[in-house]
């Protein structure tokens, strides 16, 4: 079926390394967070307007970081960037959910530091610019 | 469909752990983690010909019939994705990738679990 890569001096021909695990994590979190902001938003917008805006730019974050981290290193100060505002917005809105839970009658990507999704959304960004900057401090590593 | 989601379940986890050993062994992902990453997708799809079945017949509509479908959905595209990756990243990371998928699905057979409790029974 398929033949095998051929290997290059590296020893290995497209491997991204870790950068690939970020990107299918990010990936996974860009896709369900549009699908929950999206059927949140067309069923009743109204019913809590503040969590569902808030979960619709958690989706545009994460699709956001997908593109930025897919293409290549050439852009890791964007990536970075991204993920700065990503962490910004999981601990403001995780912090402002707790204390005006008035604002969130229904769930959002970001609530409680993002609880719903095992706490992942506040590690992730984290974890993603310590590999930025490891990266680009020593050379991509593998 | 009880059976079946206790299948599902089976094989998210024989493909999280063989995924995770393959991580921690440094191996890239060969065809019997592929082949199991294979099965998962294969495990989804009859569960979502099942429940759609049984949505079709009217036996027990789905109250929350858009996330279902979409759980479904992804479920399998991350199946089918996870080996994908697999396939092209040929390294440690790749296995690493298909464990996060298989992860991924089992929280969201959860999730259906909770969303449908009677609609599984």
């Amino acid at each position: 079926m398929s033949a095998p890569a051929p290997t290059t001096d590296a020893g290995r021909r497209t491997g991204r390394g870790f950068e690939t695990v970020l990107i299918a994590v990010y990936g996974i979190f860009a896709l369900s967070a549009t699908a929950r902001s999206l059927v949140q938003v067309m069923r009743d917008f109204d019913f809590a307007p503040v969590a569902y805006s808030l979960s619709l730019l958690a989706a545009a974050t994460y699709i956001a970081v997908t593109i930025s981290l897919v293409g290549r290193g050439r852009r890791a100060s964007l990536t970075r960037l991204l993920c700065l505002l990503e962490l910004a917005g999981v601990v403001i809105v995780g912090t402002l959910s707790l204390v005006r839970p008035e604002l969130f009658p229904d769930g959002t990507v970001w609530g409680a530091y993002g609880l719903d999704y095992g706490l992942v959304p506040l590690l992730l960004p984290l974890i993603a610019l310590l590999y930025l900057s490891r990266t680009t401090s020593k050379g991509p590593q593998d | 469909m009880t059976v079946l989601g206790i299948v599902v379940a089976a094989v998210c986890a024989l493909v999280a752990l063989l995924g995770l050993y393959y991580t921690v062994r440094d191996l890239s992902a060969d065809l019997v983690l592929l082949g199991a990453t294979a099965l998962l997708a294969l495990v989804w799809l009859v569960l979502g010909i099942a429940l759609g079945l049984r949505d079709l017949g009217g036996g027990h509509p789905a109250p929350e019939r858009v996330t279902l479908y979409g759980y479904l959905l992804t479920a399998l595209l991350m199946a089918v994705g996870g080996g994908w990756v697999g396939i092209f990243e040929r390294s440690r990371w790749g296995s690493l990738v298909i464990t996060v998928c298989a992860v991924v699905s089992a929280v969201l057979l959860m999730r259906t679990h909770q969303i449908w409790p009677g609609g599984f029974a």
